[in-house]
């Protein structure tokens, strides 16, 4: 049996970047269709059904955002990856908050969104929790509470800086993923230098002492030498 | 207008005692003749008093009015910065989309094996698209330390000096320059900065990395520390070929890039970035610089105490 291609929705009013990007996406292995603006990408959903929406932020009528929430109110989970355009750090933590699966930044390289869909694709199997507008987040003794940001270990909650919590946030809705220092800055701290990996690196520690997770025996964040952190905990949904 | 409503109120006392008076003339009141007395003491202690009183208005006017005056000026300030950060982010929207379908369609390109003569022509593209994305990244990064909040942290700005030029150290053109710090430990440490020690540290290697860039094989680069009041003074003096005075009010422009800097590679955003951590944690960023004989960066941040 020849397995079935996944089906984008690519929603974008920008011509010059759907003609381009439905193409690249198909020989990347997907089936594409494209939506101008919001309103057509909703009534778009029934008939072609897609398994991934790939959501631009700004759009005339109905703007990604909106499409979003209403998708999730009315009970609807496809993953949505959001291509966002503001870039600013907040308005990602209100992307992710409001149940977007990932996000992407303006311009990006078109590699990197074909692996991230794939990564989306690959966190939102039948059965798999869905981390994504998730209030809160459990991993063995500790829980994180994403509304209220703060990280609760036996009931006591840690004294963790905000951005160490911002990071904890982004592993645990990316577990299992090997996620690059540079993709880390720019997902928490909102723009990527170079000198910055050291940064990650002191967070990671923090995180790892409060957390009392043994770098050489990691229980939920694990270092793969010259290339990132992958979050490898057993998660869990909390009502 | 509210200058009016205060002359008309001054006004009020007076038009009630003509009132008054006119009444009592025209007889439709009792009049009666009052003879006051008083000794010269009382009378001179009113009259102090009145005077006191007449002066003290007087100076709460003027302060008012200076007052007034230096606020429209700050307001003036702030809405031109302010305008002028909109027109910062406008340009970095403006730039994304038609970037991101230009990589896009270079990339379908590279998917279809060129001929070897466009190749090079593709090779250029992409690497032109790539330079676009980093300017674009880098006004992301200026905007993000303008508008949001940051975070506030006990943060040691000796430690932060030792890290940075052990950073630079590392480069290759540390090995062909005199790197010296110096961070007083005696008779006290340096007192912390509350701020956000990301930033801080971008700020300073960003510095150092713009020292290393302009100066020549065996310059000389100084880094010091120290206190001065309530704030931590920061210099990163170098012995290079110096900045026209010309140039030096817009060096911390964005994209400002001086005759000196053709050729050297970088966004122009470098400074800019620097002058907006800086001023973000209340401080101030400032540069000296002699032609031919080098160039003082100083960033002074208020202590958290």
């Amino acid at each position: 049996m020849v397995e079935e291609k996944p089906r984008i929705l690519l929603v974008d009013d920008e011509v010059a970047i759907t003609s381009n990007l439905g193409p690249f996406l198909e020989r990347a292995g997907f089936a594409v269709q494209v939506a101008g603006d919001g309103e057509a990408a909703l009534d778009r959903l029934e008939s072609f059904d897609p398994h991934l929406i790939v959501l631009d932020v700004l759009m005339p009528k109905l703007d990604g955002r909106e499409v979003c929430r209403r998708l999730r109110a009315a009970g609807n989970w496809t993953p949505i990856l959001m291509l966002t355009q503001v870039g600013e750090a907040t308005e990602r933590a209100m992307t992710l908050e409001e149940g977007a699966d990932d996000y992407l930044n303006k311009p990006f390289d078109p590699h990197e969104l074909v692996a991230r869909i794939r990564a989306v694709l690959r966190r939102a199997r039948p059965g798999a929790p869905r981390l994504a507008g998730a209030e809160r987040l459990a991993c063995g003794p500790f829980v994180l509470d994403r509304t209220a940001r703060r990280v609760l270990l036996a009931g006591h909650e840690l004294p963790l800086t905000p951005k160490a919590v911002a990071l904890l946030d982004y592993l645990m809705t990316h577990p299992h993923e090997l996620l690059s220092r540079e993709r880390l800055l720019d997902a928490v701290w909102g723009y990527d230098y170079p000198v910055g990996t050291r940064a990650v690196d002191m967070r990671i520690a923090e995180l790892r002492k409060h957390l009392q997770d043994d770098p050489d025996e990691p229980e939920y964040i694990e270092t793969v030498l010259g290339q990132g952190y992958i979050f490898v905990g057993q998660l869990e949904v909390m009502p | 207008m509210r200058r009016w409503w205060s002359w008309l109120a001054a006004l009020v006392p007076f038009v009630l005692g003509l009132g008054l008076a006119l009444l009592l003339q025209s007889g439709s009141l009792p009049n009666p003749v009052l003879y006051l007395e008083a000794d010269l003491g009382t009378i001179l202690l009113l009259v102090g008093l009145l005077l006191s009183g007449g002066v003290v208005g007087l100076v709460a006017t003027r302060s008012r009015a200076r007052r007034r005056l230096r606020q429209a000026v700050t307001e003036e300030q702030e809405e031109s910065a302010e305008a002028h950060r909109r027109f910062v982010r406008r340009l970095d929207h403006e730039l994304k989309n038609p970037l991101t379908a230009m990589r896009i369609g270079l990339a379908n390109l590279a998917d279809t094996p060129p001929a070897s003569e466009q190749r090079e022509v593709l090779e250029s593209l992409e690497t032109q698209a790539e330079r676009l994305g980093r300017l674009v990244a880098d006004l992301r990064k200026l905007i993000e330390v303008e508008a949001r909040p940051m975070e506030r942290v006990p943060v040691d700005v000796g430690e932060l000096l030792e890290e940075a030029v052990e950073l630079a150290r590392q480069q290759s053109a540390a090995a062909d320059r005199h790197l010296l710090l110096n961070v007083p430990r005696a008779p006290w440490p340096l007192p912390p900065v509350s701020g956000d020690r990301d930033l801080l540290f971008l700020a300073i290697y960003n510095l150092l990395d713009n020292a290393l860039k302009f100066t020549r094989d065996e310059d000389r680069l100084e880094i010091r520390a120290f206190e001065d009041g309530t704030t931590i003074v920061v210099e990163v003096a170098d012995t290079g070929p110096g900045v026209p005075d010309e140039e030096l009010p817009h060096i911390f422009e964005e994209l400002y890039r001086g005759q000196g800097a053709r050729g050297i590679e970088g966004s122009g955003l470098g400074l800019a970035l620097v002058k907006a951590v800086v001023e973000q944690h209340g401080g101030r960023a400032g540069v000296r610089s002699r032609s031919g004989q080098g160039t003082v960066f100083t960033l002074r941040l208020p202590t958290s105490s």
